[in-house]
């Protein structure tokens, strides 16, 4: 369980995170929703242990993340939405340059590039792949440490439909794997596809969380409807 | 850990064209270019003036007189055209008993000719007329006393005899190739800002630092795992450049480098200057918003540099004050570490100095880059 208490973030003058709790469940696919600048990415690098806060406590899958921070990066993995490896090396040295920054096995090595279709494009640059091929590479390399939990900010920004049903598909395998999957997207679809469970922050704040299905079946609505009505109800 | 971060930054140093032109290319046809155009200023040869005579007086004294300068070797005698003096004797220059209105030698000079060059050219041809003019008092004296001619003939113009010179401290100066060679190697290794500012403008743009971080590299680590590439670059640089000043220079009718002093300080020497150019690389790469930020700057930082530590104008050439004020540029020690091996046969002692100078700029520098890193990731770059 990843648990999050009243964390509290700020920039300045600016509360980029207010007081903010949730739960994420081990094992499930876990999508975070919210308007740009609602406090996603601010979540995402602090639950990653990349940014420090100000008040409150994180727990996840029982380590403290002030006092363990060290082993909360061994057992995380945080796939940016920037296209963050080395465009002049190739797959094959990228994937190799992180597997040994993070001390990956073998068995890993294979594994993200088994999962991520990069066998055949190993020796290309990267500065050569097409959109989604560079997605898929982003995102092995967020594998390669085995982690437990993956955080996934909006990863298919940018990519055509067939690519990006190929990564959706890929982190449904990671979930069979057992790993936990926290995932942001402006697209409702794709949460809607592969989400277990959701949580919509405005302003900082956790505005609502439960089962996807739960959330808006009653109400005969769709997740994008449901999500408009409630950040427009919390900006009036 | 580190191996494989060392191997990415080499992997990605030699795969920017650019950052190989900036570091290998410019500097290597800059010692070409500057120690071709300044071997006749640096020239350790005797003064040699191209000149031409002109007599048209034809007399016994005026005969005299041109075969006295065209045996002196500081006259070259050329054709009128391509004399830098004309020296004409006019008709009745050598009436020696016209006392009202004598005759003067004519002397034109071309319009390039330095003030000091004139001064030297004039003193050079006084001494061969005076020495005429002695010898026709000697022989009139003769005639009524030959104690007072020969007190005439034993006067002596050559500045062996009237005057004893010495140096007081034994320094050498520096030919074209010795003062470019080190100039270039200086100029050239603080160009390591470009790609090093590329490449990690780029990471943290790309938001590759934090990724690293996120993976536990400290921000020591990422700095540190750039500064081994890049002194092996320094290294690499400076041979390739000190190749050039041997081998290739002399096929352009230029002095070869000669290296005087030991290897092991022209190592220690390049190490350390090195690490400074890497500190202010750093220092600049950490704070730019981006690369071309970060190019300008460099670029107007080395200049500054250059300019003032000596890389422009030699230091020798400058007043004394320009030459206290070079010694607050890094480039400046380094040169003077560099010339004190190429020309003085300087050993790791000799530049101990200039070296530990370096190491303390650059040391600081990265110090510094590696806390305003650490505070960047915190606050999450």
């Amino acid at each position: 369980m990843i648990k999050v208490c009243n964390v509290v973030k700020r920039y300045g003058e600016l509360k980029a995170l207010d007081g903010l709790s949730l739960e994420i469940k081990k094992g499930s696919i876990f999508g975070l929703l919210g308007v740009n600048g609602a406090g996603k990415s601010t979540l995402l690098s602090i639950l990653n242990g990349l940014s420090r806060f100000d008040s409150g406590e994180i727990e996840v899958f029982g380590l403290d993340i002030k006092k363990d921070t060290k082993k909360i990066k061994e057992i995380s993995s945080i796939i940016p939405q920037n296209l963050a490896f080395y465009e002049k090396l190739t797959v094959k040295e990228n994937l190799e340059f992180f597997a040994k920054i993070q001390h990956a096995t073998q068995e890993n090595y294979d594994k993200a590039v088994e999962i991520n279709a990069l066998k055949k494009i190993l020796d290309q640059r990267a500065s050569t792949l097409s959109g989604g091929q560079k997605r898929r590479l982003n995102i092995a390399i967020g594998l390669l440490n085995d982690p437990e939990v993956i955080y996934f900010d909006e990863p298919t920004v940018g990519i055509d439909p067939k690519s990006r049903n190929e990564i959706l598909d890929s982190i449904k395998e990671y979930k069979k794997l057992g790993i936990t999957v926290v995932y942001t997207s402006h697209y409702m679809n794709e949460v809607e596809k592969i989400c277990d469970d959701v949580g919509i922050i405005s302003h900082g704040k956790l505005i609502e969380q439960g089962e996807l299905k739960q959330l808006f079946s009653s109400k005969n609505s769709t997740l994008e409807k449901h999500f408009l009505e409630l950040t427009e109800s919390e900006n009036v | 850990m580190f191996s494989a971060m060392i191997k990415k930054e080499f992997l990605l140093v030699l795969r920017d064209k650019q950052a190989l032109m900036a570091l290998f290319i410019m500097p290597a046809v800059f010692i070409l270019i500057m120690s071709v155009a300044m071997k006749d200023i640096f020239s350790q040869k005797a003064l040699s003036f191209d000149v031409a005579l002109v007599d048209q007086d034809k007399s016994e004294i005026t005969n005299t007189l041109v075969n006295d300068i065209k045996k002196d070797k500081a006259f070259h005698i050329v054709k009128k055209d391509d004399a830098k003096f004309v020296i004409t004797f006019p008709k009745g220059y050598g009436d020696i008993e016209n006392t009202t209105t004598p005759k003067k030698a004519q002397i034109s000079v071309q319009g390039s000719v330095k003030s000091d060059m004139i001064e030297i050219f004039k003193a050079k041809l006084m001494n061969h007329i005076v020495k005429m003019k002695l010898s026709v008092i000697k022989e009139k004296l003769s005639e009524f006393s030959d104690e007072a001619a020969n007190a005439v003939g034993s006067v002596t113009l050559a500045t062996k005899e009237l005057f004893a010179l010495k140096y007081n401290k034994q320094e050498k100066v520096p030919n074209a190739t010795q003062q470019s060679v080190p100039t270039w190697i200086v100029f050239g290794m603080f160009f390591i800002i470009i790609p090093m500012s590329t490449i990690f403008i780029n990471e943290r743009k790309q938001h590759t630092l934090s990724r690293l971080s996120s993976m536990n590299v400290s921000a020591f680590s990422m700095i540190l795992s750039k500064i081994v590439p890049y002194i092996f670059i320094a290294q690499i640089q400076m041979w390739v450049m000190v190749a050039v000043g041997m081998f290739l220079v002399p096929y352009f009718d230029t002095p070869a480098l000669e290296i005087n002093g030991s290897i092991a300080a022209l190592v220690f020497l390049s190490f350390s200057l090195s690490i400074s150019a890497i500190g202010v690389s750093t220092l600049i790469a950490v704070n730019a918003t981006s690369s071309e930020q970060a190019t300008t700057i460099g670029g107007i930082l080395n200049i500054l540099f250059g300019a003032i530590g000596g890389v422009m104008v030699p230091k020798f050439f400058m007043p004394e004050m320009m030459q206290k004020l070079a010694n607050i540029s890094p480039m400046s020690w380094g040169l003077d570490g560099f010339l004190d091996i190429f020309l003085q046969g300087g050993d790791i002692l000799s530049v101990m100095n200039e070296s530990l100078a370096l190491l303390c700029f650059g040391g600081v520098a990265l110090i510094v880059s590696m806390i305003l890193l650490r505070k960047r990731i915190e606050e999450g770059l």
